[in-house]
């Protein structure tokens, strides 16, 4: 059969005339996209658990002080809170992160015993504790890392809670952390009277008004009813805590450097190819490929690097993530899901990587004189 | 009287500043279908003459004009040389990459967007120069004489009025020296092109129609 040439398959041969080069070179940006893969996919993972948090529980708003990371608010003020017209209930909470073991860290949330957040959890073992006793609940990832059933106990900050329930959290947030009763959780914090915030269920919106609408009137009249606190909606609240802006800060800050050095990876590697093929680039130019054509060569070689080393990146990108969910000072905190939207994103941004990478090689590349080039040794 | 195909008009090309004056006025006319030898000793400038016809380089004053109209001016090179001329040099250069027949593709490949119909004319040029049954073979598989015979399909392949050979032969024995200047004046008596070729070889020179000399930058006869 005739051997047809096209322009890619010509672009994939100068790659793999250096064989070891490109395999390296594919290495180096595989290995950028895939932490871009992990850091990002942990952080928006991170995200999503605290928006399933919110939904699954049935909040609505989240009453906080103005600093999220320190919020401080007095439990007192739960009668004014509820007299909101608006208001349906309001449950104060607290939230803390503790270690448990030297080696698992877990997040600790503070209910009263009746809240309504328990209408989201499914009890697999047990039941719920009772406020004012040494008590505590335990999702079911949790337990198992610990290896704890109903009835064991746990120590917290130096006190001994006994095991009440185990539970199946509607998330990973919740299936890793454990809960106490809010008076508990004072006293370990030594704050009493205080809460970090409150979580609170609206009325049905009025007929014709539009959810949204009726959110921001909501929160409106809750901040106007309770000056200097913040009533945030819940799916805000989840994007915009510190936490997770603080993951998606470093997650997206250690990437770019990651990326940074994988683009360099394979600048250097198209500068080098470059170099080397001076001639042929002459004799391409002599045989009538205009400078463009010659341009796009380079440029279609630095992308399929780039194309390539994304899916080498998602592969390991998405194998980091498995092994994060599964670990147990990670696994309440990350699903090993990738969506498409995160596939698609790490793939252009690799074909990005690589036609910037190609960008100044290319353009050296077509504007070699064709003479000085069938010159080069 | 026919106006030339090829005409150059007081072309002088120095290099380094002005220091080395490659070529210092020539000035010669080229008749379309004309087969011509143009000789010289080494560092005469026939080289750069033929770069300079072939559009590969501009001069530093004078012009070469195509059919009366200015190369690099009125005339685009890269257009220039991607559709009128076909360059065939000493050392092949053939893309070590490709096979035989996907070199011969190369050039068409802004010209042709259709890959099966340049497979198709690679093929057949390579069979005309007596290559079919190596079509598959990289350039490291085939003799000089063959990877030459490559690189005279790959001049052709997108039909040229001027083949420009830089010591075609020069790389070769005397049989496939014979053989490939079989090649070339068969193909420029059969196409009607222009052929120019550069060489030291007085042999080959004495068998062109025309002979140019060239001596230190200047055309001497």
């Amino acid at each position: 059969m005739t051997s047809q040439l096209t322009f890619t398959g010509f672009a994939w041969k100068n790659l793999w005339r250096r064989r070891l080069r490109t395999l390296l070179t594919l290495c180096g940006i595989g290995m950028a996209i895939g932490a871009f893969v992990a850091l990002v996919g942990f952080s928006r993972s991170f995200e999503h658990e605290w928006q399933r948090l919110y939904s699954s529980s049935g909040t609505d708003i989240a009453v906080v002080d103005k600093n999220f990371m320190n919020s401080s608010v007095d439990q007192s003020i739960q009668g004014r809170l509820r007299a909101v017209p608006v208001v349906e209930q309001a449950e104060p909470m607290i939230f803390n992160i503790m270690d448990i073991t030297p080696e698992v860290n877990a997040i600790i949330f503070g209910w009263l015993d009746d809240s309504y957040e328990f209408n989201s959890l499914t009890f697999s073992s047990g039941g719920r504790f009772h406020n004012g006793k040494p008590e505590l609940i335990l999702g079911e990832m949790l337990a198992k890392n610990l290896d704890k059933k109903v009835g064991d106990t746990v120590e917290l900050q130096g006190s001994t809670f006994t095991v009440a329930g185990i539970y199946a959290g509607g998330t990973a947030l919740e299936s890793g952390a454990v809960i106490l009763p809010l008076d508990q959780v004072q006293q370990l914090t030594s704050l009493q009277g205080k809460v970090s915030g409150f979580h609170v269920r609206l009325k049905a919106a009025p007929l014709g008004e539009s959810p949204e609408h009726y959110l921001k009137r909501a929160q409106a009249e809750i901040e106007a009813a309770l000056p200097g606190l913040n009533a945030q909606g819940a799916a805000d609240r989840a994007s915009n805590n510190q936490f997770v802006t603080l993951a998606h800060a470093v997650a997206w800050g250690t990437s770019c450097i990651a990326l940074l050095m994988g683009i360099l990876g394979i600048a250097n590697t198209m500068a080098m190819s470059v170099f080397e093929r001076t001639r042929e680039i002459g004799i391409l130019r002599a045989i009538g490929w205009k400078a463009w054509r010659v341009m796009m060569l380079i440029q279609v070689e630095a992308t399929v690097l780039g194309f390539v080393g994304g899916f080498i990146g998602i592969a390991v990108g998405w194998g980091a993530l498995h092994l994060l969910s599964r670990l147990p000072q990670t696994a309440s905190v990350v699903s090993s899901s990738l969506s498409w939207d995160h596939f698609v994103e790490a793939l252009a941004i690799s074909v990005l990587s690589g036609l910037i990478a190609g960008a100044y090689p290319a353009w050296r590349g077509a504007h070699l004189s064709p003479v000085e080039a069938l010159r080069h040794d | 009287m026919t106006s030339p195909q090829l005409e150059v008009r007081e072309l002088k090309k120095s290099y380094d500043e002005g220091r080395i004056e490659a070529l210092r006025g020539v000035d010669l006319s080229i008749a379309a279908g004309e087969y011509v030898a143009i000789t010289g000793a080494s560092g005469s400038g026939k080289s750069t003459l033929l770069q300079l016809l072939g559009g590969l380089d501009t001069p530093t004053s004078g012009e070469v004009l195509f059919e009366n109209a200015p190369l690099g001016t009125r005339i685009n090179l890269d257009h220039y040389r991607a559709h009128q001329i076909g360059f065939i040099f000493q050392a092949f250069y053939l893309l070590p990459t490709l096979r035989a027949i996907e070199n011969v593709q190369v050039p068409m490949m802004g010209v042709f967007k259709n890959s099966t119909r340049r497979a198709d004319r690679a093929e057949a040029l390579l069979c005309e120069m007596g290559m079919g049954h190596r079509l598959n073979q990289y350039p490291n598989e085939l003799s000089a004489g063959e990877r030459q015979r490559v690189a005279i399909a790959r001049a052709l392949a997108n039909d040229p009025s001027i083949l420009l050979a830089d010591e075609p032969t020069g790389n070769l024995d005397s049989v496939n020296s014979a053989h490939v200047m079989e090649i070339l004046t068969g193909i420029q008596k059969k196409r009607g092109m222009t052929l120019i070729i550069i060489t030291h070889e007085d042999e080959i020179a004495r068998c062109a129609p025309r002979h140019v000399r060239i001596r230190d930058g200047k055309i001497e006869s």
